[in-house]
């Protein structure tokens, strides 16, 4: 029951994560690969607020989402200059240059010791270390996140972004500032990362920066890619699917150390056999 | 001048495979880490002497990139696929072929090199290993090999005219696929040279392979797509970068240095050093 649990929680996080990439990746075209680097930023922030001054997990909440917004605004500003494949190398770099900052920077990150003792979360008096109630609570967030995508899809700049999408000098010429629009898509997909990276570091209680790697932000964009780019429930099914997988191949009998291996080169080829049959219908 | 030499070795390699077909070939990451696994396993497993074994692998490399070539790439060009989706099936399969190596090999750190570590020959102050003068030379007759080829020999001009133009090059006759194949094949068996080289040098673990292509891509793109001596130039200067950071901060920066010059590469020529245009041009 425990580790049923547990996996429903990590479906969670995996929701939350894939559901703020669609919003760049599968809405506005902008592949990122920092998508695991702004969960980082957002584990981090709160891991050490909350240990060097004791605030709370709702306090660290703006905080974290305005400085990973800030890191995304920064970003985009320099990544959005350049298009398709020169943009995936360049979100690449900076997945690269987060993870070589947590990894490195022994005085604020303790490098690749990692960080441990976060407390966990509380509430009015209500504790959320008992895991049906941080289920609980990483749902409550999976649902604000899901109904914010879903509205913002149907409004009108979520039509803007799929009509830049899919041509931008068209939505240009229609009077759409494109640039802004996919600088506000970006910002807002790296801020949205950074509520899961905040649940995981409360949860977990330890983070360290093997969890932020570009193999992570590489399986958070497959996600998005096998869950149908941009569509909320696709995601959702997808990063079902994506935890529970290695969970079935245990069953099947295979070691726990094949397992994992044979999880990424099971997405590997789901990722290269989708691009493969239909790529004209996902991405164009 | 060891680490721009397997620089220049991947950036060109890399650029290889890129010129043609216009898409980053991020499985080329892959082919390195198998040119310097494979190595190893024919030497343990066999007992081959270390030139056989080197031959052998490069070879079985040559293959993984063609096969990627066959099986994935060319079908993908058949049903006319954008070139964002080239670059996600070759991440995809740079995880598939990564993930069989650690399943093979395992994940911990592999010696390639089982000669005796010697001190080395004094050249103009500095210490140098016999490796690092293997690395050094085979690195440039390779490059200098490469571009007489590209330059002078039929293939190695359609290569070129494919870069160039691939509709027009169809229409004088050239067979734009036979033509992606070779490039790829020449690409991968350079790839796993400087893969074997590397491994020699330092040590190897299943994901040195992207690291080490990183940094030839970075080299590519500040070098310039398409041209000689830009290339050079991109991977002295990342190369020196490299050392310099390691030198003056600390080896565990020289990542971040890497990615810094990049992004503010980008920042200041969007399209690299030869500014050439990309396809989609923003109004």
């Amino acid at each position: 029951m425990e580790y049923t649990l547990h996996l429903a929680i990590l479906i969670c996080f995996y929701t939350m994560l894939s559901q703020g990439l669609s919003l760049a990746a599968g809405k506005t075209g902008l592949i990122s690969l920092a998508h695991a680097g702004f969960y980082g930023i957002g584990a981090y922030t709160t891991a050490l607020l909350s240990l060097n001054f004791g605030l709370s997990f709702w306090v660290n909440l703006p905080i974290a989402l305005a400085l990973s917004g800030a890191i995304a605004l920064l970003v985009s500003l320099i990544a959005l200059r350049t298009v398709e494949d020169y943009f995936i190398i360049c979100t690449l770099g900076i997945q690269v240059i987060i993870f070589s900052l947590m990894n490195n920077w022994m005085h604020l990150t303790s490098g690749p010791l990692g960080i441990p003792g976060i407390p966990q979360i509380s509430l009015f008096g209500i504790n959320f270390g008992d895991k049906i109630r941080f289920l609980l609570l990483s749902t409550f967030f999976v649902v604000f996140i899901w109904l914010l995508l879903r509205n913002l899809y149907n409004s009108a700049f979520g039509k803007i972004l799929t009509a830049l999408s899919e041509d931008e000098i068209y939505t240009q010429s229609l009077g759409r500032n494109v640039y802004r629009s996919k600088t506000i898509a970006f910002t807002m997909s790296a801020m949205l990362a950074a509520i899961p990276g905040m649940l995981y570091a409360h949860y977990i209680s330890y983070i360290d920066p093997t969890s932020f790697t570009v193999n992570e932000s590489i399986f958070i964009l497959s996600i998005v890619i096998i869950g149908g780019m941009g569509r909320l429930w696709g995601s959702f099914m997808a990063a079902t699917f994506m935890i529970i997988l290695p969970e079935i191949l245990r069953f099947l009998g295979m070691p726990e150390s094949v397992a994992a291996n044979m999880r990424q080169i099971i997405y590997g080829i789901i990722l290269v056999v989708l691009m493969m049959i239909n790529s004209r219908k996902q991405l164009s | 001048m060891i680490t721009t030499s397997i620089f220049l070795l991947i950036a060109s390699s890399f650029s290889l495979t890129y010129y043609p077909t216009k898409f980053f070939h991020l499985a080329h990451a892959a082919t390195i880490t198998f040119g310097a696994y494979f190595t190893y396993w024919f030497i343990t497993s066999f007992s081959m002497p270390f030139g056989i074994a080197m031959l052998l692998a490069i070879a079985a490399a040559t293959l993984v990139g063609i096969l990627s070539e066959l099986l994935v790439y060319r079908l993908m060009r058949k049903i006319g696929a954008p070139l964002l989706s080239y670059l996600i099936a070759s991440i995809g399969l740079y995880v598939v072929l990564q993930n069989c190596i650690s399943l093979w090999f395992g994940d911990d750190t592999k010696v390639i090199n089982q000669s005796q570590v010697t001190v080395g020959h004094n050249i103009l102050g500095a210490y140098i290993t016999t490796v690092q003068v293997v690395t050094i030379l085979v690195s440039v007759i390779l490059f200098i090999a490469l571009n007489i080829f590209l330059r002078y020999t039929v293939v190695g001009r359609s290569i070129r005219a494919v870069a160039n133009d691939a509709g027009l090059s169809v229409i004088y006759g050239i067979n734009s696929n036979k033509i992606i194949l070779i490039a790829f094949g020449i690409g991968s068996a350079l790839a796993a040279v400087a893969g074997i080289l590397s491994a020699m040098d330092t040590n190897m673990t299943p994901t040195f392979g992207f690291n080490l292509l990183l940094y030839g891509v970075v080299a590519m793109i500040i070098g310039g797509v398409g041209s000689t001596r830009g290339l050079i130039a991109g991977s002295l200067l990342v190369a020196a970068a490299q050392n310099l950071a390691a030198y003056y901060l600390d080896t565990k920066w020289m990542d971040a240095i890497t990615y810094i010059i990049l992004i503010l590469f980008l920042m200041w020529r969007p399209l690299g050093f030869s500014g050439q245009r990309l396809k989609k041009v923003e109004v």
